[in-house]
């Protein structure tokens, strides 16, 4: 169960076929900040084998530009629409790392996604749950997913 | 006449991209109808002749087994064909969504060619 090699895989072929921007993923982050200086987020939660949250993380421009990217068109105000494609990307992801997860025997559930907007907020997960942060670059600035879990 | 598709997704922007696609592929449907969970779909389909369905299955309210299943009670709409269209691949939840009835299923993220490929067969 290597996230920092499955969350790459689901993230890449998103945007590979459904989102048609060139992203790269970088090195999982060693130092994890509480916050990571984002306003936009969504998290969707997967329960069964793993308890976990799974989040997306993106500064305003760069939530714009995915969104923009799935619905093809372009977007200047973070609303309800970008909201609802950021929920949708935490989604795939998450059904990426289930599918993936399925190969090691270990059978998860999704729950529905939810996303949240705003210039400060913290989003916290039960204290001794392990966390990856994959940061990934598009060309307009850079976002983050983030799974939070404990094996059960 | 032309054809008419019911998008079934609680995802207002995946209910966009797939009627893209769908565009993309070159499906021509003449009307593409939406609901945002398997209870509003039955209620599109009680108002609407329909010719294909696509369902999401993770959904609020009603999901997409659960609206396979009750769709499969009711003789006037049961034999629409439905392909669902999700996040959920596994076997077993393939399997229960065929035994009520669905004719495919397409994986999230998806191209417009594979959505030719499933629905070409269909109409």
């Amino acid at each position: 169960m290597d996230f920092t090699k499955i969350i790459p895989e689901a993230t890449e072929e998103i945007f590979a076929t459904m989102i048609f921007m060139e992203v790269t993923s970088d090195p999982a982050l060693d130092q994890k900040p509480e916050v990571l200086g984002c306003h936009i987020s969504a998290m969707i939660g997967l329960s069964g084998g793993l308890t976990a949250m799974l989040g997306i993380h993106c500064p305003e421009q760069v939530g714009l530009a995915i969104a923009g990217g799935m619905l093809g068109m372009e977007l200047d105000e973070v609303d309800a629409d970008v909201k609802d494609a950021l929920g949708e990307i935490a989604n795939m992801v998450a059904g990426g790392i289930k599918e993936r997860l399925r190969d090691e025997n270990i059978d998860l559930e999704l729950a529905i996604p939810t996303a949240v907007a705003g210039k400060s907020y913290t989003i916290s997960a039960p204290k001794g749950s392990n966390r990856v942060v994959i940061p990934f670059t598009l060309e307009q600035g850079q976002f983050f997913i983030e799974i939070k879990y404990h094996l059960n | 006449m032309g054809k008419t598709v019911l998008i079934v997704d609680d995802s207002n922007t995946m209910r966009k991209i797939v009627s893209r696609a769908l565009r993309q592929a070159g499906i021509d449907f003449s009307t593409i109808l939406e609901a945002g969970d398997g209870q509003e779909a039955l209620g599109v389909l009680e108002a609407n002749q329909v010719d294909v369905i696509l369902s999401d299955i993770n959904m609020p309210n009603m999901n997409g087994l659960e609206f396979l299943k009750a769709k499969s009670e009711n003789p006037a709409i049961k034999d629409i064909p439905v392909v669902m269209i999700s996040t959920e691949t596994g076997a077993d939840i393939i399997d229960e969504a065929k035994s009520y009835g669905a004719k495919g299923a397409i994986k999230k993220p998806f191209t417009p060619d594979l959505i030719n490929e499933t629905l070409g067969a269909l109409l």
